[in-house]
C-alpha cells in the first residue's frame, strides 16, 4: 500500500515544479519523519554525499570543458576534422559526427556537446544545402555521444550511487560509443549519396590540413592524456579531471591564447552553477534512497518485477519502455538517479553485470530524451538550432533506430561494453 | 530583500572559487607524487572540504538565478497566474525542507563542537568544520527561498529552475 502513495507523492511533487533535488530530499525527509526514524539522517546523507572523493570529478570535468569551450576549441576541432573529411560525400555531416565524438572525449554532457558543435556546424551545413530535419537529427544524435564517450558525468554519478568503478564505466562506454560514431557516419554518407541534398566541399590543401590539425592537436592530446592516464591507473578519475582542468588552462591561455580573463571567470561561475545543480540532486536522491531502503521499497519492487516479468529480455524491454515514458519530462541525471537504486537489485538478480547495466541505462536514457513527439533534448536542439519542433522530430527518427540497433547489439553481445575494461 | 540576494551572490562567488581551487590542489598532488615522489597529506582532504563548502555556499545563488533542475513540462501548460500558485507552493516546500535540514544540521555541528570530535584522518581536523556547512548553506538557501516567495508576484517567469543542465 505504501508503494503507490510514495510514487504518487514523488511524481506529484516533481510535476508540480518543485526542483528535483528538493522533491527527492523533501519526500525522503518526510518519509523518515513519518516512519519514526531520526530526521538527523537527512543532513547526514547530504554530508556523506558531498564527502565522496569521486564526486569531486564533476566540478573538475566541468571546469575543463568550460575552459576549452570559452577558448573556442569547438570551432578548431570542427575545422580540423572538416579539413580531412569535408570533401567526402556528406562530408560536413561526417565532420559533425566526428567532432561530436572528439568533443565528447573532453566533455561529460550531451547538451554541451550538441550546443558546442551545433553552433558551428548547423549554419555551415544549411548553407551547403543539407536537408534541415537531417541536420537537426544529426546533432541530437551526435550530442548523445557526449555522455557515452568518457568522461561522462552521468557515469560518475551512476558509479557513485551503485558503488561501481567509474574507470570501468568510462572504459565500457568506449566500445558502444565507437559503434555509434561508425553507424552515424555511414548513415550520413548514405543519406548524402541517395538524396543528393548537399553541395560538396573542395578538398582542403595539404597546408590547410596541417594548419587546422595543429590548432586542434592540443585538445585531442588532452583527451588522450585523460583516457590513457585513467586506463593505465596513473591517476584516479578525480585526479584525471584536475589534470585535465590544469592542461585545459595551459592550452587556452599559453598555447592558443584564446581564453580571456572574462572568459575564465564565466567558465568558473558556469561550472559552479552546474555542479551545485547536479550534486544537490545526487544528495537529494541519497536522502530519498535512505528512506526507501528503510521502507524496504527496492526489495518490494524487485520481488514485484521477478514475479511479473519472465526472463532478462522481457525485463530489459520493460525498463526501456519505462525510461521512454520518463524521458517525456525528466532529464538524464534525474532518470538515472531515480531508477537505478530501484532497478539495479532486480537487474543483478537476473544476472546482468552492473557495469553493463550502467552503459545500457546511459544509452537508453539518451534515446528516451530524443524520442518524438516529446523529449527533453528535442527542445534543446530546437533552441540551439532555432528550428521548429516538427523539423527536429522528423530528422531524429533514423538516428533513433540506429541507437536502438546499438542497444540490441549491446544486449546480444555484452562484450561490446565489457571487453575494454575487463578483457583487454 | 536585496541584501539577501547580494549575500547569496557573494556566497555563490566564494563557492565557485572554492570549487576551482580543488583543481589546483589536486593537480599539485599529482605533480608532487610523480615528479617530486612526495605525495601531500592535505590535498585530498582539503579539496573535499572545498567541495562541500563550495556547493553549500552556492545553493542560494543558484535558486536566485533559477538554475536548479526542475520539471517544467507540465506546469508550462498552465496559465501564468496558476504557474505562480504552483511555484509558491514549491517554494514553501523548499523553505520547510531547508528549515528542518538546517535545524538538524546545526544539531550535528553543535554536538561535534561540544565534544571536540575530529575526523581521525591524517590531518585530524575538527568534524565541525565540515558539518557547519550544512546549517550555513541551508540557512542561505532558505533565506533566498523566502525572498523569491515574496517577489514571486513581480517575477518575469514563475518557474523555479531550468529543465536541464
Amino acid at each position: 500500500m505504501t508503494l503507490p502513495i510514495i510514487l504518487i507523492a514523488l511524481f506529484g511533487l516533481l510535476l508540480a515544479g518543485v526542483p528535483v533535488a528538493f522533491a527527492l530530499g523533501g519526500l525522503g525527509l518526510g518519509m523518515l519523519i513519518a516512519g519514526g526514524f531520526s530526521p538527523l539522517m537527512a543532513p547526514q546523507a547530504i554530508l556523506s554525499t558531498l564527502d565522496g572523493f569521486i564526486l569531486l570529478a564533476v566540478p573538475l570535468f566541468l571546469l575543463m570543458s568550460n575552459v576549452l569551450l570559452k577558448g573556442g576549441v569547438g570551432k578548431d576541432l570542427f575545422a580540423a576534422v572538416q579539413a580531412w573529411v569535408g570533401h567526402w560525400p556528406g562530408g560536413l555531416a561526417v565532420a559533425t559526427i566526428i567532432s561530436c565524438g572528439l568533443f565528447a572525449a573532453i566533455s561529460g554532457s550531451s547538451v554541451a556537446t550538441a550546443a558546442t558543435i551545433g553552433t558551428v556546424a548547423i549554419p555551415e551545413m544549411i548553407q551547403r544545402g543539407y536537408d534541415r530535419p537531417f541536420v537537426y537529427g544529426l546533432l541530437a544524435a551526435g550530442g548523445t555521444l557526449g555522455i557515452l564517450i568518457p568522461p561522462s558525468i552521468p557515469m560518475i554519478v551512476y558509479g557513485f550511487v551503485t558503488e561501481q568503478s567509474v574507470i570501468s564505466l568510462f572504459l565500457a562506454g568506449i566500445g558502444p560509443g565507437l559503434v555509434l560514431v561508425t553507424l552515424f557516419v555511414l548513415f550520413a554518407m548514405a543519406h548524402a549519396k541517395f538524396t543528393g541534398s548537399y553541395q560538396a566541399v573542395d578538398k582542403a590543401s595539404r597546408s590547410e590540413r596541417l594548419n587546422a590539425s595543429i590548432r586542434a592537436l592540443p585538445s585531442v592530446g588532452l583527451a588522450l592524456l585523460v583516457i590513457v592516464g585513467l586506463y593505465s591507473g596513473a591517476f584516479t578519475p578525480t585526479e584525471a579531471a584536475a589534470i585535465g582542468f590544469a592542461a585545459a588552462l595551459f592550452i587556452t591561455v599559453v598555447v592558443l591564447r584564446t581564453l580571456s580573463w572574462q572568459g575564465f571567470k564565466e567558465a568558473v561561475m558556469e561550472s559552479a552553477i552546474t555542479t551545485v545543480a547536479i550534486l544537490l540532486i545526487v544528495a537529494g536522491a541519497k536522502v530519498f534512497g535512505k528512506a526507501i531502503a528503510l521502507y524496504r521499497i527496492p526489495q518490494d519492487i524487485s520481488a514485484l518485477i521477478t514475479n511479473a516479468i519472465d526472463g532478462p529480455g522481457m525485463f530489459i524491454l520493460v525498463v526501456a519502455c519505462v525510461l521512454l515514458i520518463m524521458g517525456l519530462v525528466f532529464e538524464a541525471l534525474s532518470m538515472i538517479l531515480i531508477m537505478t537504486p530501484v532497478l539495479l537489485p532486480a537487474a543483478m538478480g537476473l544476472g546482468f553485470d552492473p557495469i553493463w547495466f550502467g552503459i545500457f541505462m546511459v544509452i537508453m536514457v539518451e534515446v528516451a530524451l530524443i524520442t518524438p513527439p516529446v523529449g527533453l533534448n528535442l527542445y534543446v536542439i530546437q533552441s540551439v538550432a532555432r528550428a521548429t519542433l516538427g523539423d527536429v522530430a522528423r530528422g531524429v527518427w533514423p538516428f533513433l533506430i540506429l541507437m536502438l540497433v546499438t542497444v540490441g547489439v549491446l544486449y546480444a553481445l555484452p562484450d561490446l561494453a565489457l571487453y575494454i575494461p575487463f578483457k583487454w | 530583500m536585496t541584501f539577501m540576494t547580494t549575500l547569496s551572490r557573494v556566497a555563490g562567488l566564494i563557492g565557485a572559487v572554492l570549487l576551482a581551487l580543488t583543481g589546483a590542489m589536486l593537480t599539485y598532488e599529482v605533480v608532487a607524487r610523480y615528479f617530486f615522489v612526495k605525495p601531500t597529506i592535505w590535498a585530498a582532504e582539503l579539496s573535499q572540504l572545498c567541495l562541500i563548502w563550495g556547493c553549500m555556499l552556492a545553493m542560494g545563488h543558484v535558486l536566485a538565478i533559477r538554475r536548479h533542475i526542475t520539471v517544467n513540462a507540465v506546469t508550462n501548460l498552465l496559465s501564468a497566474p496558476l504557474q505562480r500558485v504552483f511555484s509558491a507552493g514549491a517554494l514553501v516546500a523548499v523553505i520547510i525542507f531547508c528549515a528542518i535540514v538546517a535545524w538538524y544540521g546545526f544539531d550535528i555541528f553543535y554536538t561535534s563542537w561540544e565534544r571536540g570530535r575530529t575526523t581521525g584522518s591524517i590531518l585530524n581536523l575538527p568534524m565541525w568544520i565540515v558539518e557547519l556547512s550544512i546549517p550555513v548553506g541551508f540557512a542561505l538557501l532558505g533565506g533566498q527561498a523566502v525572498v523569491e516567495l515574496l517577489r514571486l508576484r513581480d517575477a518575469d517567469a514563475a518557474s523555479l529552475g531550468s529543465s536541464h543542465e
